[in-house]
């Protein structure tokens, strides 16, 4: 079975003075579909460049970043938009809810973006509240609920275009440890029972306890444990 | 079409922020109601002055004119038996001063009720049966006035009306009232209808009548009628009358027009300031948007409907409001035109669709437009923004030069355009993208003096000099729109000054000039240029024959017709002063009044511009002999019309015309005259008469006070651009204080007091008003340089010497210092009353 992300001589620098910061050097590595794989590192050491790279915000200096068949930092602005559309679920460390948004409407706006039926899209998103415990705030704003709550919404919304990737910034970053726990187990569960690969960048030695691989950045090298 | 949940967001936040709602759509609702007032009160002076055109003009075809002295009632009698004259009616016209309607100029028409049906039943040809109107043969002194204007004035049936029509005071008494339908009541409401015979007898006017109203048969050969009228008539279409009246006032309505227009522009500043701080505001959310799915496209839908939205109820709110103003806008309107151009009553100012879809369109075009940049730099946020923090600051100062390019070049061609055409509406697209293009230029200059200023202001304030010059220089997005926004508006009003200022030095030297006698006489009907007052020709040799009296001149205002249309010709007749009265334009002949006492004609300078003629030209001038070519000697100097007029010889005139009287008399006292005792004796002499005797210096006062009256709406509308312009300010700020908030929140925690908080807001806004109010003075001297030497000469003819008043720009200054301060207060107080704990945690 071909990996669904693959990292093929990945290199990333930016521009600092005269010489340029290189935040990744040649990064090769291979994560299945299914798999949760946890990418620790020291701030500042390129965990968040790697996941934007996946989700093709940002773009490698040189080498190429594969989803499935597809070179993503190859593929057209309007092509990767449509990629993380259809493909990918995203969840941030500080939660990105919509605050004009109800919490249902918040969870189904990825959905009706890509022009789903709007009562196929309710429907999965009550759902996915309901498995978040959340549906009795569905009509709720954002900044009604707590910062778990929050999280949680956006684990939904993550979520609702049943995508076979899970990109998560230090999903409990801006919790507190029995918020974090509850947030990183839902996000574990839900990502497992319906067998899609998360990719999560963390400092957390709990949160990266629960991953399948633990990658790490160390001075620009990837390193993956086989 | 846009997902409705995205749509939603849009719309809360606007429902989320009420202030930045209220701002957008107080941009728009200004701007909209600025043009719709100014348009409402054009619209429905010229909706009434066609109306009380067509109400005098009915359903005539044509019309045989005659001179100054009318058409012998003989020319009438035989019109009528003319196979190819349908029907035919005399009319005696004038215009008259009334107390009795409110101190106002109206219409004086003398008809044949039984002629009149096919021509106006309006006015009562069809209400024979009416007591009134029968009686209007018998009594002596009898009128018929609209009923809407004697319930407005008081005036009873069989009560008196008192009018003065030239130099005779009449007492009327009312016949009959009209009803006249609501359509037609406001054109009515400034008409006093005579018998024909009782007007000609009131007025003087003998057996001649002002014209004879035609309906030719659809057969009939207008010129071959014409050809045999006597010398000295001339048969016109009916609609010449209106065209001519329409198009003297064209040029004002246009400037008008234009300054409206600036009220839009500067709104649209604040529309564009708003939208922009509410994207750099969201700018976390566009990123989450784009990272889950949207489009730029969408994104940029998103903040149009937004704008489209604010810009809808703006409009709506502005045309509410335009609609309200509108009705303050035609009292000044109407009065500068009936100061200056014809008799005219306004009665209604109703709001009509063609003036509520320019507003709305304006309205809406202005809001879309002014949200287009920031809709662009909304749409162009990318995903990583979701997880980064802001760079929007950086990106628009590298912006900056572009932006500043991009002005320079659009300057540079509004500065070509005035080169290219020469047409009025040219040199207005000319001015518009000077200052457009100017205020694209000042970001990028606010960002540079801001920066310079910093050292500066470090050593006047210390710390807080300098975070002051480095936060406008910095915050320069916000910042540079602002002070761009009201640097328009004041350089506007520099321009605007400036050119009034100078018109009005140019004025009063004129009036210096020309008004060199004592005394002077005259008859005090209204009515502007088409007014031609007559006084008894017998007056100027019982004047002259008075002690005292040195010297005499008289001058006679008519309205011939010429080989451009109706005209207004002077007849003069100078005294020891000769020609020394008039400055001559360049180019004229040498000695010009010599050659006019030989023969030929002066034309003024807007009279030569409106219809290109020169020295050695020749016009051909409709005489009671016929017409006659008279060569033009020279052109003056002259501000009293922007219509322009020709002067002749009073003996040359009195060769060519029947008519003695005259209009004014100016009378030239003997040195050591007591002046006091002169006027008493004159007015003893007019004794009988309803003239007016003034002396020098009050005739200056009121040619002034008229002067002043005019610019009224012009100052009404630079007003409304700086309280724009001072909204621009307080938006910019209260974005500057939001974005800043844990920024100061820390300044505070560090011991910033309150008073040291207030003294930094104060440093920041001072700094942009001192920048919008020094850059606005090379603008607004370009500006008035343009307003004076290009828009006038092309609008209306005139030379004038451009007075760059020194107090004027300190006046600039101060006022954008005044609106950039004042704008603080509100801000300040807000962020006095903010808690610094939870201004810390703030993100």
């Amino acid at each position: 079975m071909p990996p669904l992300i693959r990292f093929d001589k990945v290199s990333k620098s930016y521009p600092e003075g005269d010489a340029p910061r290189v935040v990744l050097r040649e990064a090769s590595a291979e994560i299945a579909a299914g798999e949760v794989v946890a990418i620790r590192g020291r701030s500042g050491s390129g965990k968040s460049t790697l996941l934007n790279l996946v989700a093709g915000i940002d773009s490698p200096t040189s080498g190429d970043v594969w989803l499935g068949t597809e070179a993503v930092n190859r593929l057209s602005p309007r092509a990767r938009t449509l990629l993380r559309r259809d493909r990918m679920g995203f969840v941030f460390q500080f939660f990105n809810l919509i605050p004009t948004l109800r919490v249902l409407e918040n969870v189904v706006l990825p959905a009706e973006l890509a022009g789903r039926d709007p009562r196929d899209a309710h429907e999965r998103a009550s759902a996915l509240l309901d498995r978040v415990g959340l549906l009795a705030r569905a009509e709720a704003f954002p900044d009604r609920l707590s910062g778990g709550e929050q999280q949680r919404v956006a684990i939904a919304r993550a979520l609702i275009q049943d995508p076979p990737l899970v990109l998560a910034d230090e999903p409990t970053g801006n919790l507190d440890d029995h918020a974090g726990a509850v947030v990183m187990e839902l996000l574990e569960e839900m990502t497992r029972a319906a067998g899609k690969t998360l990719l999560l960048v963390t400092h957390s030695r709990e949160v990266a306890a629960r991953a399948d691989r633990v990658m790490t950045i160390e001075d620009g090298h990837l390193v993956v444990p086989h | 079409m846009l997902p409705r949940t995205l749509l939603a967001t849009g719309l809360r936040d606007l429902l989320r922020r009420p202030l930045h709602t209220a701002l957008l759509v107080l941009g728009v609702a200004l701007g909209v109601a600025v043009v719709v007032a100014i348009d409402l009160a054009g619209d429905s002076a010229r909706r009434a002055f066609v109306r009380s055109t067509d109400a005098v003009i009915g359903r005539a075809t044509h019309a045989v004119h005659g001179g100054p002295s009318g058409v012998p009632v003989a020319v009438y009698r035989d019109l009528r038996r003319r196979p190819e004259v349908s029907a035919a009616a005399p009319v005696v016209e004038a215009t008259a001063f009334s107390e009795s309607l409110g101190r106002t100029s109206v219409r004086v028409l003398g008809i044949d009720p039984i002629a009149e049906s096919p021509f106006r039943d309006h006015l009562g040809g069809g209400s024979l049966r009416a007591p009134g109107f029968s009686r209007l043969f018998t009594e002596p002194a009898g009128c018929v006035i609209s009923a809407a204007a004697a319930r407005r004035h008081g005036l009873a049936l069989g009560g008196p009306l008192r009018l003065r029509v030239d130099d005779r005071a009449l007492e009327l008494r009312v016949l009959g009232l009209i009803e006249a339908s609501p359509d037609r009541a406001a054109a009515l409401e400034a008409l006093v209808l005579l018998d024909v015979g009782v007007a000609q007898s009131l007025l003087g006017l003998g057996d001649r009548l002002t014209r004879v109203d035609l309906i030719l048969a659809s057969d009939a050969d207008p010129s071959g009628l014409a050809a045999t009228l006597p010398p000295g008539l001339r048969l016109a279409p009916a609609s010449e009358q209106a065209q001519t009246a329409v198009q003297l006032t064209e040029a004002f309505h246009l400037n008008l027009g234009a300054l409206s227009l600036l009220a839009l522009v500067v709104g649209m500043f604040l529309i564009y300031n708003t939208i922009t701080f509410s994207v750099v505001q969201r700018r976390t959310v566009f990123g989450t948007l784009r990272l889950l799915g949207a489009t730029p496209g969408q994104v940029f839908g998103l903040i149009l409907a937004e704008a489209a939205l604010a810009s809808a109820v703006g409009t709506l709110a502005g045309e509410v409001l335009g609609y309200a103003l509108g009705q303050g806008a035609v009292r000044l309107v109407t009065r500068t035109i009936n100061d200056l151009y014809f008799v005219l009553a306004v009665g209604d100012v109703p709001m009509t669709a063609a003036v509520a879809l320019r507003g709305a369109l304006l309205g809406m075009g202005a809001g879309l437009l002014a949200a287009l940049p920031p809709a662009l730099e909304a749409s162009r946020v990318e995903p990583v923004a979701a997880l980064r923090p802001s760079t929007y600051e950086g990106r628009a100062r590298v912006l900056l030069p572009r932006i500043a390019t991009v002005g320079l070049a659009l300057a540079l061609c509004g500065a070509a355009g005035l080169g290219v055409s020469d047409g009025v509406t040219a040199a207005f697209a000319s001015l518009f993208a000077i200052v457009l293009g100017t205020a694209l230029a000042v970001p990028l200059l606010t960002a540079t003096l801001s920066g310079w200023a910093a050292a500066p202001l470090g050593r006047v304030a210390g710390s807080l000099g300098r975070i002051a010059a480095r936060t406008v220089e910095r915050s320069v997005s916000r910042t540079g729109v602002a002070v761009a926004a009201l640097m328009t508006a004041v350089s506007v009003t520099v321009g605007v000054s400036l050119m009034i200022a100078s018109f009005r030095a140019t004025v009063v030297n004129w009036l210096e000039l020309t008004i060199r006698a004592d005394l002077y006489v005259g008859a005090p009907s209204g009515g502007g240029v088409r007014a031609t007052p007559a006084i008894d020709p017998a007056l100027p040799a019982r004047l002259r024959a008075l002690p005292g009296v040195a010297d005499l001149e008289t001058i006679r205002r008519v309205r011939v017709a010429s080989g451009v249309g109706e005209i207004a010709l002077g007849a003069s007749e100078l005294g020891a002063t000769g020609g020394g009265l008039y400055r001559f334009a360049p180019g004229s002949e040498p000695d010009p009044w010599a050659r006019v006492q030989a023969g030929s004609i002066i034309v003024s300078e807007p009279f030569a511009h409106r219809h290109r003629l020169a020295a050695g030209a020749r016009l051909e001038i409709h005489t009671d002999r016929g017409p006659v070519v008279f060569p033009v000697a020279g052109v003056f100097y002259d501000y009293s019309t922007e219509e322009g007029q020709v002067l002749m010889a009073r003996a040359v005139y009195e060769r060519h015309f029947d008519d003695r009287a005259v209009s004014s008399i100016a009378v030239h006292a003997a040195s050591g005259t007591d002046l006091a005792g002169l006027a008493a004796r004159v007015r003893e002499a007019a004794a009988g008469r309803a003239l007016f005797v003034t002396d020098n210096r009050s005739l200056k006062r009121e040619a002034l006070r008229i002067f002043d009256r005019t610019f009224a709406v012009t100052d009404a509308l630079r007003l409304l651009a700086v309280a724009v312009a001072f909204v621009g300010v307080w938006s910019a700020l209260m974005a500057l204080h939001a974005e800043r908030t844990r920024e100061l929140a820390t300044l505070q925690a560090l011991g910033l007091t309150p008073g040291l908080l207030r003294k930094l807001g104060l440093l920041e806004s001072g700094l942009m008003g001192a920048l919008a109010g020094l850059l606005s003075l090379p603008l607004g001297a370009l500006l008035a340089w343009i307003l004076v030497d290009v828009i006038n000469v092309r609008s209306f003819g005139w030379t004038m010497e451009l007075h760059y008043e020194p107090w004027l720009f300190v006046q600039a200054l101060a006022l954008s210092l005044a609106a950039s301060l004042l704008a603080t207060v509100y801000p300040l107080w807000r962020l006095g009353r903010r808690e610094i704990a939870a201004a810390l945690r703030h993100e």
